[in-house]
């Protein structure tokens, strides 16, 4: 397994260079720049010079390049050019929010997939399966915006029972229930394309699992097809479901971006728009790479989790 | 036989389970704080006639935009800077909001030489930092000085670079020498907050926030709220609030729902379509920032065809509906103008005013003339209200016979074309300055500057206009109004940007919410703020 690791992460490095590169290079390319976004529009000639020198950015952008490269070998990610903070600081607040918004995200698509999958497929009720895909349908195709929006008006202003936006202004851990409770409509929110997708995989894997041989021989001898899926079929199932899991994954972070805007959610979706939107070069880099850096990583962990599950893939085909 | 498959279907322990399960989340529901009713504590009440004002609190306002240290000196129509600049540090003077004669606040009282070249300023004695040091003339030097200083990108650093001399002898008194009259020397004195020379690399860094005002810095959380604490030891009266929250919300429709919710108790830079519905169905109240004032225009960049023509860029002025745009887009907050100044301007003038109303005819007669007009591009901010305002210009524009392409573009890459003079043709957006002494327009605010403007209009005769009215020393004698009258007259005549009109800020807030205030600058002040909610 060491070997197998060893061996996938040269390329994972690689990626994350190009990237670093990509992502530095295309930055100045945008029109608009950071001395501009805070000289403002009434700056004279020598202002802006002045700020951005102030800024370094007057230096060859080779030499910011590496540069900035180099502090991040030795973990120095910088300062931001608008809010004049650490970046570390804001990318810690920030991922803190972003990973409990996902990981609630990813329990409540998970735990509907496979309530809603197994119940689908031990039930065999029709009007159930009609339901089901229906209701997978409308929401994979609904945008997060309109879902978000819709679920403000009706539990945050119609029938104002949960909070709007924000985070628990005591935090997360202090008061769990107050916490809950500003994390459910977000949440909820981020889930439900992600639970819809989940759902249709997760079906149509248990249904291969159970026209399996080992599945006919358990009904020959009685046993319920309640206990066929839950403890025979699910289990098998569940390995061809993690790389769309791993998708799924991804595909909360991106969406958390939407979701932060609407619910004020001050997580790193927001927090890479707004510093896209001025212009913070330093600020956005560290999240564009980190992002690339997530990815890898994931992916990594999935390609892992197969070879361990699948000791063919580790061995490299040999049988 | 052992079979790898259990045939009992019996589960004595599940029935029991599940209730089990559902009891306990039952319990955890009912047993729950609700956090809408945290957010909405506490009892409403009303001011009765003859009570005291009530002591204690936290106001929460909503805000768009987030502190930007960097800018601390430059005036850009952000509330959070605003806010911070105008509670927890003091300025010498400040205006009231329907004139323009300074009153006194750090400074007592000033006297101004006959030749307008020396400035004499008496400071109080009893004010302090909130770090404990002691306020002298020597910070005033400091912060005027700053404003010198073109990394902190200070629209008044014209007039700031006017002073040569600071006589800081008396700790309690200084003396200005200017290099020549400054009609708008107060508009610098009422902006500046007092800045301590020894905190004031921290303050550009957003670490620290030492001033003399009646809030202290608190706490800050980048992106997400900064928060004000009342300072009991003022100079002043003490503000009636514990202390202010600034939460930061960049998305329109999340402000109105903070507010509508109870999250907060006002809500800046609503669109005025929003902040109608906030007031007529929410029962909120609106207050329009009077004697804070901008204005909606359109730029020309006069050396793009066909915009050099003068013919078109007339056209142009009779072809807009301004009354439209003023009534659908701002709701009737504001009125249509051909010249800049809002009617309380001491060089706002009757008779011009009006010079272009919209008159279809004349601008098709214009563009006949001229014959064929080519597309002309049209930059806007990418938000909802300003391409509101793009597709009436273009739909007007239209009408008499000139085509326009609407080009959205983002807050960084328009202010990128505003200082670069590289609009292609046409653009919409907002300025301010023309709420305060006439000639800072000129001399500041860079789509008006006479010496390098968006629209690359280079004209010595309004480059003379320009100085001319910034040497008025008094700027409301009849020689400075007649300065202001031959600015206009170069505003009308060559119409490097179109005025569509003066446009009134408005703030929406809670019934809660007393005593709100404001500066010239449209910045919010707490100092007088109480809260009803007990």
């Amino acid at each position: 397994m060491v070997t197998y690791l060893a061996r996938r992460l040269p390329s994972a490095v690689l990626v994350l260079f190009l990237a670093s590169l990509l992502i530095f290079a295309i930055l100045r390319l945008v029109p608009g720049s950071p001395e501009e976004t805070l000289a403002g529009a009434d700056a004279s000639p020598e202002q802006l010079a002045a700020v951005r020198a102030d800024l370094g950015l007057d230096r060859p952008l080779v030499a910011q390049y590496l540069s900035w490269l180099g502090s991040l070998f030795r973990f120095d990610l910088g300062k931001s050019y608008i809010v004049g903070g650490s970046i570390g600081d804001l990318i810690a607040y920030g991922a803190q929010n972003t990973v409990v918004l996902a990981a609630s995200a990813l329990l409540i698509a998970v735990v509907y997939a496979l309530v809603v999958s197994t119940a689908s497929v031990i039930f065999r009720n029709r009007l159930l399966d009609a339901v089901v895909t229906v209701n997978n349908s409308i929401a994979a195709a609904l945008p997060i915006f309109i879902t978000g929006t819709l679920l403000v008006l009706v539990f945050g202003i119609l029938w104002p029972i949960l909070p709007s936006g924000g985070t628990p202004p005591d935090g997360f851990l202090t008061r769990p229930d107050i916490a809950a409770q500003y994390l459910i409509l977000p949440a909820i929110t981020l889930a439900i394309p992600a639970g819809a997708a989940l759902t249709r995989f997760l079906v149509e894997a248990l249904h291969t699992e159970l026209r399996q041989p080992y599945v006919v021989t358990a009904q020959s001898i009685g046993v319920s097809r309640r206990r066929i899926v839950l403890a025979h079929a699910l289990p098998n199932a569940l390995p061809s479901v993690l790389t769309v899991l791993g998708l799924t994954v991804g595909g909360l972070l991106g969406g958390a971006v939407l979701v932060e805007s609407i619910f004020v959610w001050p997580g790193l979706g927001l927090l890479t728009e707004e510093a896209i939107n001025s212009r913070d070069y330093p600020l956005v880099q560290v999240l564009l790479v980190l992002s690339v850096a997530v990815f890898v990583v994931l992916q990594l962990l999935t390609d892992v989790a197969h070879a361990w599950l699948d000791p063919r893939i580790r061995l490299g085909g040999q049988a | 036989m052992s079979s790898r498959f259990r045939t009992s279907t019996t589960h004595p322990r599940r029935g029991l389970v599940v209730s089990a399960v559902v009891a306990a989340l039952v319990m955890l529901v009912t047993g729950c704080t609700s956090a809408v009713g945290l957010q909405r504590s506490g009892t409403e009440s009303v001011l009765q006639q003859g009570e005291d004002v009530p002591t204690g609190g936290t106001a929460r306002i909503g805000v768009g935009a987030d502190l930007i240290p960097a800018t601390f000196l430059s005036l850009g129509n952000n509330p959070t800077n605003g806010g911070v600049s105008a509670n927890v540090f003091d300025t010498l003077v400040q205006y009231p909001h329907g004139s323009l004669e300074p009153e006194p606040r750090l400074a007592t009282s000033w006297q101004l030489s006959d030749d307008g070249r020396r400035l004499e300023l008496a400071l109080r004695d009893d004010v302090r930092f909130h770090n404990g040091k002691e306020f002298t003339s020597r910070d005033v030097e400091f912060t005027l000085r700053t404003y010198t200083d073109p990394s902190w990108n200070a629209q008044f650093r014209r007039t700031a670079a006017a002073i040569t001399a600071f006589d800081t002898s008396d700790p309690h008194r200084i003396v200005l020498t200017l290099s020549q009259p400054t009609g708008n020397i107060f508009d610098l004195l009422a902006v500046a907050p007092i800045l301590d020379g020894d905190t004031v690399d921290g303050l550009k860094e957003g670490r620290v926030f030492n001033g003399t005002g009646p809030f202290t810095f608190f706490s800050w959380q980048p992106k997400v709220s900064l928060s004000l604490a009342r300072n009991p030891d003022y100079w002043g009266d003490p503000p009636h609030l514990d202390g202010v929250t600034f939460a930061v919300v960049s998305d329109d429709q999340a402000l109105v729902t903070k507010l509508r919710t109870g999250q907060i108790d006002a809500a800046y830079d609503l669109p005025s379509l929003d902040a109608e519905l906030a007031v007529s169905r929410g029962g909120f109240r609106s207050h329009v920032l009077e004697g804070a004032e901008s204005d909606q225009y359109i730029g020309i960049n006069v050396s793009a065809p066909p915009l050099n023509d003068l013919r078109v860029r007339q056209a142009i002025a009779y072809a807009i509906d301004r009354d439209r745009i003023l009534t659908d887009v701002y709701r009737g907050k504001g009125y249509a103008s051909s010249l800049p100044w809002p009617r309380t301007s001491p060089a706002y003038d009757e008779q011009t005013a009006n010079t272009y109303g919209r008159d279809e005819e004349r601008a098709r007669a214009l563009v006949a003339e001229i014959g064929d007009v080519p597309t002309i591009p049209l930059n806007y901010p990418a938000d909802r209200t300003s391409r509101i305002i793009a597709e009436i210009i273009q739909a007007n524009l239209r009408d008499v016979g000139i085509d326009v392409d609407l080009i959205p573009t983002d807050a960084a890459q328009m202010t990128s074309l505003l200082v670069a003079g590289q609009f292609p043709g046409l653009w919409v957006t907002q300025h301010g300055f023309a709420q305060m002494t006439p000639s800072t327009l000129a001399v500041a605010a860079f789509p008006f500057n006479a010496v390098k403007n968006a629209s690359n209009f280079l004209d010595p005769e309004y480059q003379a206009h320009a100085v001319a009215a910034w040497q008025q020393q008094d700027p409301t004698s009849p020689a400075a109004i007649d300065a202001y009258r031959a600015l206009n007259a170069d505003l009308l005549e060559s119409l490097f940007l179109v005025e569509i009109g003066v446009v009134q800020t408005e703030v929406v807030v809670s019934t809660d919410l007393g005593g709100f205030d404001w500066s010239r600058t449209n910045d919010p002040r707490f100092d007088s703020t109480y809260l009803l909610r007990t």
